[in-house]
Formats: C-alpha cells, sequence, structure tokens
C-alpha cells in the first residue's frame, strides 16, 4: 500500500512535473510566436522607402498602365490609384523574400508580356535585343570590306610616297591660311 | 475675322499650288519670268502663312471661344504667355506653325544673296513648294485651326497644366525649327542631283544648312529635357518615350552626314551615302511627325484624337520613293567619281566608323520604337519597349561613338603611320589610364562609369592637344600672343574648331549622364512639421505646410530649409499645383543645383496634420549636362558663322546657268 502511495504519488509528481514542462513549452512557443508577430508588426510598422534601390529593382520592370508612360517606380500614386496597389502587392511579395526574377515572373504568368517596360530576352522578343548588334557586326564587316578594296585600289609605290609627303597638317594648313590673308591684303 | 483667317489658309494654299506650277513650267521652258512670278507667289505664301499665325495669335490672346482651337486649348484666366503658346499645343496650331516655318526657309532659299543667279534655286523652291502645298492641303481640309463651334461656350478647357512652363515658350518652337530645318538639306541633295551637280558648293551650301537644322533641333531635345526635368517630378530628363525618338533619329543620323561630308569634300567619295543621309533624315522627321499624330504608339507627347498620321505616312512614302527614284537615276554620275583610301588607319576610316555607330545608334532607336508594332503584327503581342531597353542596347554604342570622337582629332587625313599613332596617343592614352586607376581608388567602381570617364578624360586631352598643338604651330610662324594666336587659328578654321567645342560640349553632355544614371541617391520619407530628411550630406528640415490660391489653382506647398554638411545652403518650396480646369494636379519641384549635384525635392503626398512626404532625390553631375547643351550651341554658332577673313561660300561653277 505504502508502495503504491509512492508510486502514486511519483505518478503525480511526475504528471505534475510534465505539465509544468508542457506548460513551459507553450508559454516557450508562444513567446515565440509573440515575438515574430511583433517583429512582423514591427516590419509593417515601419516606413517603406519606395525610392529604394531594392523596390527600384522590382516595381521598374513593370510599366504603370494608366497613363503616364512610367513605370511603377516612378508613377505617382498622389495622382495614380493604379501604382498604390501595385507597389503595396510588390512589397508583400519583396516581405515573402521573392526576389525581382520571381516578381516578374508572377506579374507576367498573369499580365502577360505587355506588362513588362522591356521585352523578355527569349523567344521571338529577343530579336528586339539582338537585331541592332547584329546589324551593327554586318555593316562593320561590310565597311571593313569596302575600306579594303579602296586601299587595295593604290599600288605599293604610291603607298611609299604617300608615307613621305604626310607633313604636320596644322602647320600646313595654317602657312596655307596666312598666305590667304596676306593675299587678300596686298592683291 | 473668321472669313479673313481661313482666307489665309486658302489664298496660300492657291498661291503655293500657282508658285509650284509655276516655277515648274519656268524650269522645264527655261523662262525666267515664270520663275521670278513663281518667287512672288512664295512673297505672297509668306504674307498668308504670317497672316494665319496672327489671326490665330489674335483669337487666342482674346479668348475667343467660339473658335474650337481656342475653346479646346485655352480659358480666360490663362496667362497671355500660354495663351499664345496654346498656337503650338494642338494639331491644327502646331501645324501651322511648321508651314509659317517651311514658307519662311523657303523664301531665306529663294530671295539669298549667296544663292542669287544659282539655278538650283527654282529646284529647291519647287521642291520646298510641294512640301508648303501638303501642309497647306492638311490645314485646309483636314486639320482646320479655324472652325466655328455651333454654340460658343463660356469657358474654354483650358490648357494641359503640364504644358503651362516656360519650356512650352520654346522647346516646341526649336524642335520644329530644326525639323523643318532638315527639308533645306533634302531640297539642295534633290536639286543637285537633277542638275547633276554635286559640286563643292552644293556641299558647302548643304552643309551649312543642315548644321542650322542640327543646331535647331539639338536645342528642341536640350529644352525638352530640361523642362521633362523640373516639370515631370520623376528627375529623369530623356526617358526614350516614341516622339523623343522621333527626334534623336535624324539628329543621329544629321550628325552622321556632317561628318561624313567631309570625306565627299577632301576625297570626292561617298556621294550617294551622303544623300542617302539626307534623304533618311528628312524622312526621318516625317516618320516623327506621323508617330506624334496617328496614335499608333502610346505617347506623352501624342496629339489627342488624331488621325493625321496617314497622310503623313503617304506624304513620307511619296518624297522617299520620289527621292530614291532621283537617286537611283543618278547613280552612274555619282559614281563615276569614286575615289581611294590611302591607309585602313586615317581620319577618313574613322569617320566611316562614325557613321557605322551613328547610323547604327538610328537603327537600334528605329528598331526599338517599332518593335511593339512589329511583335503585334507577329505575334499578336504588343510589348512595351522602354527605357531598360534603349539603356541597354544604346550605352555600349554611344560609348564606343565617344571613343571614336575623342581618337579621331589626333588622326592624320591620308594616313597615320605607326609612329605618328605613338607620337599622338601614347601620353593621352597614359594619362586617360592614370585618370581611370585614380577613380578607381577614389571610389568611382561601377564599370560603366569608369570606362564613361575614362573615355571623357580621353577626349578632352586629345582636344586640348588639338588646340595646343595649332598655337604652338601658329606662334612658331607668327610669334604672336597665346591668345591672339588661339583666336586667330579658331576663327581662320571655324569649322574645325568650332566642331572641336561641339565635342567638349558633348563631352560635358556625357559626364552629366554617366553621373546621374550611375550615382543617383533617393529615399522617400513621410515626416511630421518640424522633422528633418537626411539624405547623403544633406539635412532637410521641413517647416511649414501651406496652401494658397494663385487665380483658379490651389497651391499646396511645403517649406523647408537644406543644409549641407551642417550649414545652410538655402530654402526650398516644393509644391503640388491642383488646376482650377484639369483634374491632374502637377509637382513643381524644390531644387538647389550646383556643379556638383542636384537636390531634387518634391512633395509627393500630406495629411491634415501637416505630417507630409516628399521624395528626396541627389542627382549627380545634371549641371554638367546644361553647361554641354551651351557649347553645342557656341560651337555650332561658331562653326557657321561667316567670319571677316572667311568666304565661306565657294562662287557657283556648276552646270550652264539657264534659269534661276
Amino acid at each position: 500500500m505504502e508502495n503504491i502511495k509512492i508510486l502514486l504519488h511519483d505518478t503525480q509528481e511526475y504528471a505534475k512535473r510534465c505539465l509544468n514542462v508542457k506548460n513551459k513549452i507553450y508559454i516557450g512557443l508562444l513567446l515565440i510566436a509573440f515575438i515574430l508577430q511583433a517583429s512582423n508588426f514591427q516590419v509593417q510598422a515601419k516606413e517603406f522607402d519606395y525610392k529604394s534601390k531594392e523596390f527600384e529593382a522590382a516595381a521598374s520592370q513593370f510599366m504603370c498602365t494608366c497613363g503616364c508612360g512610367q513605370d511603377h517606380f516612378e508613377c505617382d500614386p498622389k495622382t495614380c490609384n493604379l501604382t498604390i496597389g501595385f507597389k503595396e502587392d510588390i512589397v508583400e511579395m519583396m516581405n515573402k523574400g521573392w526576389d525581382k526574377d520571381k516578381i516578374r515572373e508572377y506579374y507576367v504568368n498573369i499580365y502577360g508580356e505587355e506588362i513588362l517596360t522591356a521585352p523578355e530576352k527569349s523567344g521571338f522578343s529577343l530579336v528586339a535585343w539582338v537585331l541592332p548588334f547584329a546589324v551593327l557586326v554586318i555593316a562593320g564587316v561590310a565597311i571593313f570590306f569596302i575600306v579594303r578594296k579602296w586601299v587595295k585600289k593604290k599600288g605599293p609605290e604610291e603607298l611609299t610616297s604617300d608615307i613621305e609627303s604626310v607633313k604636320d597638317e596644322v602647320e600646313e594648313e595654317i602657312l596655307s591660311s596666312m598666305i590667304e590673308e596676306e593675299r587678300k591684303k596686298y592683291l | 475675322m473668321y472669313l479673313f483667317a481661313n482666307a489665309t489658309i486658302y489664298v496660300g494654299l492657291a498661291l503655293a499650288i500657282y508658285s509650284l506650277l509655276i516655277i515648274t513650267l519656268g524650269i522645264s521652258t527655261k523662262n525666267q519670268r515664270l520663275i521670278n512670278s513663281g518667287k512672288g507667289g512664295i512673297i505672297g505664301i509668306l504674307v498668308c502663312a504670317s497672316m494665319a499665325m496672327l489671326s490665330l495669335f489674335y483669337l487666342l490672346a482674346t479668348s475667343q471661344f467660339q473658335y474650337e482651337y481656342v475653346s479646346d486649348y485655352t480659358s480666360s484666366e490663362l496667362p497671355v504667355i500660354y495663351k499664345l503658346t496654346a498656337l503650338w499645343a494642338g494639331n491644327s496650331g502646331s501645324l501651322l506653325l511648321w508651314t509659317f516655318f517651311l514658307v519662311l526657309y523657303t523664301i531665306m532659299i529663294a530671295f539669298s544673296r549667296k544663292m542669287r543667279g544659282n539655278p538650283m534655286v527654282p529646284y529647291i523652291s519647287a521642291i520646298l513648294l510641294g512640301n508648303i502645298v501638303f501642309f497647306f492641303l492638311i490645314l485646309g481640309f483636314v486639320a482646320k485651326p479655324f472652325i466655328l463651334l455651333d454654340q460658343v461656350p463660356i469657358e474654354g478647357h483650358g490648357l494641359n497644366p503640364m504644358l503651362q512652363n516656360p519650356g512650352m515658350i520654346i522647346h516646341p518652337v526649336t524642335l520644329y525649327l530644326g525639323y523643318v530645318g532638315l527639308a533645306i538639306p533634302f531640297a539642295f541633295a534633290m536639286a543637285a542631283l537633277l542638275l547633276k551637280n554635286v559640286d563643292d558648293f552644293w556641299i558647302k551650301m548643304t552643309r551649312r544648312w543642315t548644321i542650322i537644322a542640327w543646331l535647331f533641333l539639338s536645342l528642341g531635345n536640350i529644352f525638352g529635357g530640361q523642362w521633362a526635368y523640373v516639370e515631370l517630378g520623376w528627375g529623369g530628363y530623356w526617358a526614350w518615350d516614341p516622339v523623343e525618338n522621333a527626334s534623336f533619329m535624324p539628329w543621329l543620323t544629321a550628325t552622321a552626314f556632317l561628318h561624313s561630308v567631309m570625306i565627299q569634300e577632301r576625297k570626292n567619295m561617298l556621294k550617294i551615302w551622303n544623300i542617302s543621309l539626307i534623304i533618311t533624315s528628312y524622312a526621318l522627321t516625317l516618320f516623327g511627325t506621323f508617330l506624334v499624330r496617328s496614335g499608333v504608339l502610346t505617347s506623352v507627347h501624342a496629339f489627342a484624337n488624331s488621325n493625321l498620321g496617314l497622310y503623313f505616312l503617304i506624304f513620307m512614302g511619296v518624297m522617299v520613293i520620289g527621292a530614291l527614284y532621283v537617286l537611283m537615276s543618278r547613280y552612274n554620275l555619282l559614281k563615276r567619281s569614286a575615289g581611294e583610301f590611302n591607309s585602313y588607319m586615317s581620319k577618313e576610316s574613322s569617320f566611316l566608323i562614325n557613321n557605322l555607330l551613328l547610323v547604327g545608334a538610328a537603327f537600334g532607336v528605329f528598331w526599338g520604337t517599332v518593335f511593339p508594332l512589329v511583335s503585334e503584327a507577329v505575334r499578336g503581342t504588343k510589348v512595351t519597349v522602354g527605357m531598360p531597353f534603349f539603356n541597354t542596347v544604346q550605352a555600349p554604342i554611344l560609348l564606343s561613338m565617344m571613343f571614336v570622337m575623342a581618337v579621331c582629332p589626333l588622326l592624320a587625313w591620308q594616313r597615320s603611320s605607326l609612329k605618328n599613332l605613338k607620337k599622338n596617343f601614347l601620353i593621352p592614352a597614359i594619362l586617360a589610364v592614370a585618370a581611370m586607376a585614380l577613380m578607381v581608388v577614389l571610389g568611382i567602381q561601377k564599370a560603366w562609369a569608369v570606362i564613361g570617364f575614362g573615355v571623357i578624360v580621353l577626349l578632352f586631352i586629345t582636344h586640348f592637344l588639338e588646340f595646343y598643338r595649332g598655337v604652338k604651330a601658329r606662334r612658331k610662324m607668327t610669334k604672336e600672343k597665346v591668345y591672339l594666336s588661339l583666336y586667330r587659328l579658331m576663327t581662320k578654321n571655324r569649322r574645325r574648331y568650332g566642331g572641336y567645342i561641339v565635342h567638349i560640349g558633348i563631352a560635358f553632355i556625357a559626364m552629366g549622364i554617366i553621373g546621374s544614371q550611375n550615382y543617383d541617391v533617393q529615399t522617400m520619407k513621410t515626416v511630421n512639421l518640424g522633422e528633418s530628411i537626411e539624405v547623403k550630406d544633406y539635412r532637410i528640415n521641413y517647416e511649414r505646410l501651406d496652401q494658397k490660391k494663385e487665380g483658379i489653382n490651389d497651391i499646396v506647398y511645403a517649406e523647408m530649409t537644406v543644409f549641407k554638411n551642417g550649414k545652410r545652403i538655402g530654402n526650398i518650396q516644393p509644391e503640388k499645383v491642383f488646376y482650377g480646369n484639369w483634374d491632374q494636379p502637377s509637382s513643381e519641384v524644390g531644387l538647389i543645383t550646383s556643379l556638383k549635384e542636384d537636390l531634387y525635392v518634391v512633395l509627393s503626398d500630406w495629411e491634415d496634420d501637416g505630417k507630409a512626404t516628399f521624395i528626396v532625390k541627389v542627382n549627380p553631375m545634371i549641371a554638367w549636362l546644361w553647361i554641354g547643351s551651351f557649347m553645342i550651341v557656341i560651337g555650332s554658332l561658331f562653326a557657321v558663322w561667316n567670319g571677316k577673313y572667311q568666304n565661306i561660300t565657294p562662287r557657283y561653277t556648276g552646270v550652264r546657268k539657264e534659269v534661276s
């Protein structure tokens, strides 16, 4: 009986101890939750800088459709209601840890490529980026061959005499202009 | 008044058609009397265009709201200066201004002292008259400036607040003078081709007129940029808007022409290329007008409710096809006198690379501008091609352009030997690299900025050496004092040294662009009264928020004191203006400018308790943009000015004089 009492006492003690530990865990969890929540409140309470470089990187990718002709980074929330919500959504995504590419992907999936301030660098739109440089390279090569043709027209003898006849251009010009001036004065 | 004003348009049209026909007949029958009659007609057209302009000015200034145009673009409380500038705020008024400038230019050519007795005059006049007829047709039947309303409104719609800025007085006028001005080189080119005479006289005259048009086009873009900077509140000066692009493209091709024509002058080469550049520049001005007035692309500059674009597209097509036909028909003549190059490494070659880059840049801008239409046609998706695209594509091309500009002055005509290259470039190259290293040490570490500033340093050194060598050589022969020697050196070759001043101006502009694009700092802060915002070395105390009334407009403004490194440097008053007759408010920025940077403050939002939100930007080196622009103007004027010693225009020695 004594043994049973001791056992009961031990069990009660154990149960009490368990309860204490559980309570501590709950309290701990509650505390952690509270701290997290509080820090979250802090993030929301802290004013977001809509002109920060991070926000610019994300928001300047998207064109505002209010007719201002600007992107969502530049569009003034005072004169455009559309951009207010858009800016808030981007901040929310940034708070979730999304980078600018993920945000871009999200909006392109919803609105299509039309929402972007510049064409994608893939598919047909890649032509937009590549063509100016391709044209430059092709034209550059063409010019090289044309110049080569023009230079080849000159014989090697003529080239040698050219080297000998190269003078200081500026001096020559000054001299000729002075002669011209003197000529005008006396003739 | 209604009858008189409309009569000016229709009589002007009739006279333009008469003059065109009579001059054409005079050319074909070689009858000088007919030509003279046509020239008299041009004076009549100028009178009509002037009267039409004065009529519209009068109607706008006196708020005659029974006229649709006056009612659409003005209101009675609008300051008189903006009532007058409303002449170019709408479609028909701006086209009237265009027509007026075109007639003005035509009369300057037809009665020019330099062109007296020149058989090109009738041809040039006829080509310009063709343009004038088109514009009068548009004014008479499509975009009429003098339409009466059925009911007279008590008040007009008012002028868009964005347009109520001093920029409105000067930006459209200079831009139009540039646009219209490019029709003159085109007319010269066509006349020369028709007369089979692309000689030295043609080169000189065409270049002169191209510089004038180029200068106005530059001014138009600069004033536009300055206006955007202070008015729109986004702190930028160039947005790659389709219409901005439309004015930038002919600027690039005209710049290319001004350089490549030197090869034609020296070596009698590239005639076809040069004429093609002139045709392209002219066509691009019409293309720009098509963009603004057709509504095919979204633009802040676009005119409302306009279907005029189609007419401009058709006119552009007719003129370009006509020009190409004339060019092709003279192809053999132009090709016959082609010369050759002496070396791969010469000033001539560098001009070719310069042309490649300038025309390449123009193509890049064109391609980006029309790509939304291409994409829509091919895929059915109208993408936006905005600033990120143009900055990425144009930056390397224009930076390479700057490099060529830096190197070119020290290259010799004909050929540059290795010895010559070493002699000219070793010191500038070493100094430029040293400057780049110094920048990195001082904390400028962005690759584009370091390369860009390095190229600019190289440009300054090579250009300084050009002046230095010239003065030194001159002094060796004349023993003159330094300043006198410099003055005489420059005035004796205005074109070359004017060009160098323009180059230095471009370098300053590039400095401003690189600095402001790479090192701008901005923040958006909400503060209570009495609190301050800190950005970089600045502290901006927010002291007062108040409201005032100006006419029918309400203005909310903040008073702020600015400190830099603890020292007070001034007060600013950013404003938000609410217009009595316009929904959208506009921002007037608070600005403190220095050579180093601009402090740029926008009042964004506020609450009843005085708490307000400000956008604060520090834009480095912006002032250099405007200094560079000023130097471009000085350089261009210096280049075209007729000096005491200089007879810039040679005597006409072309084909036999028949009619002039």
